[in-house]
């Protein structure tokens, strides 16, 4: 049996605010183990943005129990967590979310200043962290001078340099074309296999869900049992 | 900290205009404090020097214009530990011309036998101070005035009176240096008492005398006695060190002390609002990197010495530079001829004491005027923050 890396029980997030009361995400059970890479799917609102923030504790939920890679959550304060998500998970946003004053190089460093490391060990990961994404000649380009598909694999090799456990990623080809998006997938596909790194990734589209090992979907706040989908799933 | 200075400096240099902008409000601003500062301290807190600490002034108490009678001399004189006493004569006057401003250098009578006794540090050659000893219309003048107005040994200065009405016609005779730089002009009051004319009451006033005493331990007790001796008298006196006689002297209108404060207060409240909002301006626009930043694992203590970071560079720099600004201004104020008037003026300097303060004034308004938005922005939730579109 494979080490389980996510596991959450009766999971619910509720947003309040003034008179909206939004259930989110509604006693969500999911188990994720090492080296699965698991597509998370369903239509805009159903929740999926939100669980993968609660995953990388990003946002703490209403009620429910969320373990992630063996340390439940709820019992961290800001500090804590920080460095928690600074050690163990890499995050790619849809919006690529570089700094635009930063270099390539110098944004994939900035998760490595946390760490011990010297600057010059820090230069050495995140100059291979960016031939690994096949950016090795664009290490001091600013964001502006890359192409969104090399933007995002930027941020991919931000996401790594920290050889994170878990590595979550929210729609990240929903701004691309087709061929850079088929670029990050393959990316994502290979740090799956050959890296053996587990990843959780939000999408729309279901070409980019073959890539993953599994996919679940979610419903109006609900995670719809393994297997099943939507009604009206094309 | 230090690992994010790089980050911080590029931050700095995001928006160029804008912290060009606001570097040169601290600048000029902290220029500003540092002069207040170099003001305050040449006049409130400069040591006197060894001989200065000896002497003391008496005065009418009501105000420096109101005449004392000369007969008060022998009185003090008895005093234990006065070493001697000399007369000192404010004359005001016209030099030449009233339109330029060098003519206004301060002109005073003394008295020649005692004048280089009272004033010890003041360099001159023996035979010029014989002359002056001698020459019944003498006047000596510092080296300083000399230069300035281009004065030589044998010179006809020619004084109308204002406040006498008399017309002083005096040679130099001699030029002494001294370590005030001061420009300044004394000459022989028995000059001035003969030519007021044997019948004139004001021949036997005096505006006031110079003490000196023995031991500087003696200065506050020796101004205690001459004040009692004169307290019931119809010319009650007022006694002081010269150093807080020159001080009352340059502040009789209003509180000069009070004044700085409130400039300074003002000044420093005016650069705390102006880089508190620029501040958190350029912290609104970063919000969303703010999130990106705790997404990576950033704590809220390491987004807050980043934020505070970057204020702080950009007040020290501009402090840096104001402190320069000042020290250029202060050198100008040094020479010019506000110290005729205030002695405190000619050693006026950004000292390293001054210039420490002034840094770390700007370190302070740097610190504060950030404090709020980088707390907020500390605190903002990560989700919050990357949905700002800022
Ligand atoms: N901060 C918030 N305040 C209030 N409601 C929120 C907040 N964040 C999310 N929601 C609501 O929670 C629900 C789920 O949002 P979520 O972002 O998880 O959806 P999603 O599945 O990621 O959708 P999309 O595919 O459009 O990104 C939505 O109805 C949304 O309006
Ligand atoms: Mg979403």
């Amino acid at each position: 049996m494979a080490e389980t890396v996510i596991e959450t029980h009766q999971l619910t997030k509720e947003f309040v605010r003034d008179a909206f009361h939004v259930v989110a995400l509604k006693e969500v059970d999911i188990t994720v183990v090492r080296g699965e890479f698991v597509a998370l799917m369903g239509p805009s609102g159903s929740g999926k943005s939100t669980l993968l923030h609660l995953i990388a504790a990003m946002d703490r939920p209403t009620s429910g129990e969320i373990l992630v890679l063996g340390q439940n959550l709820r019992s961290l304060n800001d500090r804590a967590i920080a460095k928690w998500r600074n050690a163990h998970i890499g995050f790619i946003f849809q919006s690529f979310n570089l700094i635009p004053v930063l270099s390539a190089i110098e944004n994939v460093e900035l998760p490595l200043k946390l760490t011990n490391l010297s600057k010059k060990e820090r230069l050495e990961h995140a100059t291979t962290a960016l031939q690994l994404v096949g950016l090795g000649d664009r290490l001091h380009h600013l964001p502006r001078q890359l192409s969104g598909g090399q933007e995002q694999r930027v941020a991919i090799a931000r996401a790594i340099v920290t050889d994170p456990d878990l590595v979550l990623a929210d729609e990240p080809t929903g701004n691309l074309d087709a061929g850079s998006a088929q670029e990050v997938l393959t990316l994502l596909s290979r740090l799956n296999k050959e890296f053996a790194k587990t990843i959780v990734m939000v999408t729309h589209d279901p070409h980019a869900a073959h890539f993953a090992t599994k996919a679940r979907h979610l419903e109006k706040a609900e995670l719809l049992p393994e297997g099943q989908v939507p009604a009206d799933w094309k | 900290m230090f690992r994010y200075f790089p980050f911080i400096l590029k931050n700095t240099l995001r928006n160029r205009r804008r912290s060009i902008l606001t570097i040169s409000s601290i600048a000029v601003s902290l220029c500003i404090l540092g002069v207040l500062m170099a003001l305050y301290q040449a006049m409130f807190f400069g040591e006197p020097t060894p001989a200065q600490a000896l002497r003391l002034i008496t005065r009418h108490r009501v105000s420096l214009t109101q005449p004392i009678p000369i007969s008060y001399r022998e009185k003090i004189q008895r005093i234990p530990g006065v070493r001697g006493v000399m007369a000192w004569q404010w004359f005001g006057g016209v030099y030449k011309d009233r339109r330029d401003p060098n003519n206004f250098f301060p002109r005073f009578g003394a008295e020649p036998e005692f004048f280089f006794q009272v004033y010890p540090e003041f360099q001159i050659p023996d035979d010029e101070k014989q002359a002056f000893q001698h020459e019944r219309t003498g006047a000596v003048i510092s080296r300083t005035l000399a230069d300035q107005m281009h004065f030589k040994l044998g010179d006809r200065i020619t004084l109308v009176g204002d406040i006498f009405p008399v017309t002083l016609d005096l040679k130099l005779v001699g030029i002494f240096d001294e370590p005030s730089h001061a420009a300044i002009l004394y000459f022989n009051r028995a000059y001035l008492r003969d030519a007021l004319g044997a019948n004139n009451p004001r021949q036997n006033e005096v505006g006031a005398f110079l003490i000196q005493a023995v031991n500087a331990d003696d200065v506050p007790r020796i101004a205690d006695t001459v004040d009692r001796q004169f307290d019931n008298s119809p010319f009650p006196t007022r006694t002081e060190s010269e150093k807080a006689f020159q001080l009352s002297f340059a502040a009789f209108v209003g509180n000069l002390k009070l004044f700085i404060m409130a400039i300074f207060g003002a000044v420093t409240f005016t650069v705390l609002l102006v880089s508190g909002n620029t501040i958190s301006m350029s912290v609104r626009e970063r919000i969303r990197e703010v999130g990106i930043l705790k997404t990576l694992g950033f704590t809220p203590g390491a987004i807050l010495s980043i934020i505070l970071g970057e204020s702080v560079f950009i007040s020290i720099v501009g402090g840096a530079l104001g402190c320069l600004l000042a020290s250029g201004i202060c050198g100008v104020m040094r020479k010019g001829p506000g110290g005729n008037f205030m002695a405190a003026l000619r050693t006026l300097e950004i000292s390293p004491a001054v210039a420490v303060l002034c840094i770390a004034t700007a370190l302070l308004i740097g610190l504060i005027s950030s404090s709020l938005p980088a707390w907020s922005a500390s605190r903002t939730s990560i989700l919050d923050s990357l949905r700002s579109t800022g």
